[in-house]
């Protein structure tokens, strides 16, 4: 049972995850995308020296958090000889990029047990730090970013200028080589017609507004990722008050109140849509995934407003990823065919929000 | 579909070369075979001599037009153009006058980092980055006319770069 009261108070009604992302080149090496296949393993070699084997050595681990002298370890995959299917699986599980998912040059991920935190080796830049967080914990996924980065950086000479700060391939992260990022879902915004406006401001603000999967992707299922988009000329801690205190309250606000005119305004439909939803998850035999993602909303937007007492938000959110296609196939054997996919799905998504 | 059937001017070999001429503005068209056109002195396609050919591959190679390349790792404007993505830390230098606008175009016209400075930035650059926070600084605190604040300030940068301080000494 979703105690709704507690859920408000971490925003988890609107702000599914965050994350922050920063991005570094080690001295010395030309970036990746001209760096030689021999480079490519030394970066890798060094990176993967520097961090360490635990959280513990990665700086993940510190300022007195419960349980650190249990320091556990760091799983590393080598992308380059894993097969494709769980290349996808890390992209759906938002651990990696996509464009980190595909290719076959020397590139590793760095995963600790509970996937708050990744750390790419030779995708676009040498380093990508990302810490992951469920709900609006924007704050502590900063100083956790902030530590391994600290960690890192005084093990390994990142590539820095004094004029444009951290550099990276990519101009357009140079300076703080910072992300900060919301995965928000903004059904009530997109029914009221809403959205656009969010959009117009958000691009007002230097704010990238993408899908469900960030860049290149279009919104699935009402799931946006609000970012930064300019990295220089500001500061680490500015754009995480900007974030923190200004743009993700604006925003929860915003779809909480086209959620309140929607309950009061149209009751009836907005019940209808919801419920319709819980009953074909919880009895499709074929399910496609824009169709799953569509449903899980509604049924996300019902949970939120205390309309589905009986479904966690916990489950959901675990919902959208499970229902992945390389999740699907990763759990079951023999899927072959686009309908094998569509059964699985629906079998899936009845189980664990039990058949009705 | 295949060219009909053209025999040459001069003879009734097949014409391969077929030329336009245009003679006190009257239009003739000439059509000759392989030996007359050698003949006129007209160099089939594909048969130029091999070390010419080689020569004009070369030049074009040459002188396509990628603009200068990065010194240390070889990256030119072109491919920046291309990829959108430089190729080491030293093309930052390298294509500074081009690259420079771009950067603070995509950046909403910001020109320089002020956020953090790595643990184990070379002395030089941390000095260089301290150096250019703390003449902003100075910059607010003499707009704002906190005297106090600029003079605790210059003495900073007085130790960081004598040549600096002494100038902004002036300045002031």
């Amino acid at each position: 049972m979703t105690d709704l009261t507690a859920m408000m108070a971490g925003d988890r009604d609107v702000v599914m995850s965050c994350r922050v992302r920063l991005a570094r080149n080690v001295s010395g090496f030309p970036f990746v995308g001209r760096a030689t296949h021999p480079q490519r393993r030394e970066v890798l070699e060094t990176v993967r020296a520097a961090a360490g084997p635990d959280e513990a050595t990665v700086g993940l681990v510190g300022g007195g958090r419960v349980g650190a002298s249990a320091a556990e370890s760091l799983s590393w995959v080598d992308l380059a000889a894993l097969p494709k299917r769980d290349r996808q699986l890390l992209w759906e599980r938002h651990l990696i990029s996509r464009q980190f998912a595909e290719g076959d040059s020397p590139r590793a991920v760095a995963v600790t047990p509970d996937e708050r935190f990744s750390l790419m080796v030779n995708e676009e830049d040498h380093v990508r730090i990302q810490v992951l967080r469920t709900g609006n914990l924007l704050r502590e996924a900063f100083d956790a970013a902030v530590r391994v980065d600290a960690t890192l950086g005084s093990r390994l000479d990142f590539a820095f200028h004094p004029k444009w700060g951290y550099l990276t391939a990519c101009p357009t992260n140079v300076g703080c080589g910072i992300r900060i990022g919301v995965m928000v879902h903004l059904r009530a915004l997109r029914v009221t017609n809403e959205i656009e406006k969010v959009k117009r401001a958000a691009k007002e603000l230097h704010l990238a507004v993408r899908g469900f999967h960030g860049e290149g992707s279009e919104a699935t299922g009402d799931w946006f990722q609000i970012s930064n988009q300019r990295t220089l000329g500001v500061t680490e801690t500015g754009l995480l008050e900007e974030f923190a205190g200004r743009i993700v309250p604006a925003v929860v606000a915003y779809e909480r109140e086209a959620r309140r005119v929607l309950l009061e305004r149209q009751r009836t439909l907005l019940e209808d849509r919801v419920f319709r939803g819980i009953s074909l998850l919880r009895s499709a035999r074929l399910l496609g995934l824009d169709e799953a993602m569509k449903q899980l909303s509604s049924v996300r937007l019902g949970v939120c407003l205390g309309l589905i007492p009986d479904v966690a938000l916990d489950t959901l959110n675990r919902l959208t990823i499970q229902l992945q296609s390389a999740h699907l196939r990763a759990g079951e054997s023999g899927i072959e065919s686009d309908d094998d996919e569509r059964a699985a799905r629906a079998r899936v998504a009845r189980t664990i929000l039990g058949e009705q | 579909m295949a060219a009909p059937f053209r025999p040459c001017d001069h003879c009734a070999k097949p014409a391969v070369v077929h030329n336009t001429v245009i003679v006190n503005g009257q239009m003739n068209e000439v059509h000759l075979c392989e030996d007359h056109a050698g003949a006129a002195g007209i160099q089939m396609p594909g048969q130029a001599p091999i070390h010419q050919l080689l020569g004009q591959l070369a030049q074009v190679a040459v002188t396509r037009p990628r603009g200068p390349a990065c010194p240390e790792c070889g990256h030119t404007f072109h491919d920046f153009k291309t990829s959108g993505l430089l190729g080491c830390p030293a093309c930052y230098d390298a294509f500074a006058s081009t690259v420079g606008p771009v950067i603070e175009r995509s950046h909403g016209g910001a020109s320089e980092h002020i956020g953090n400075v790595p643990a184990r930035a070379d002395d030089a650059n941390q000095r260089a980055a301290l150096l250019q926070q703390l003449l902003r600084e100075l910059e607010t605190a003499v707009s704002a006319e906190q005297y106090e604040r600029a003079a605790q300030l210059r003495d900073r940068i007085k130790d960081l770069r004598p040549t600096t301080a002494a100038r902004i000494d002036g300045a002031l």
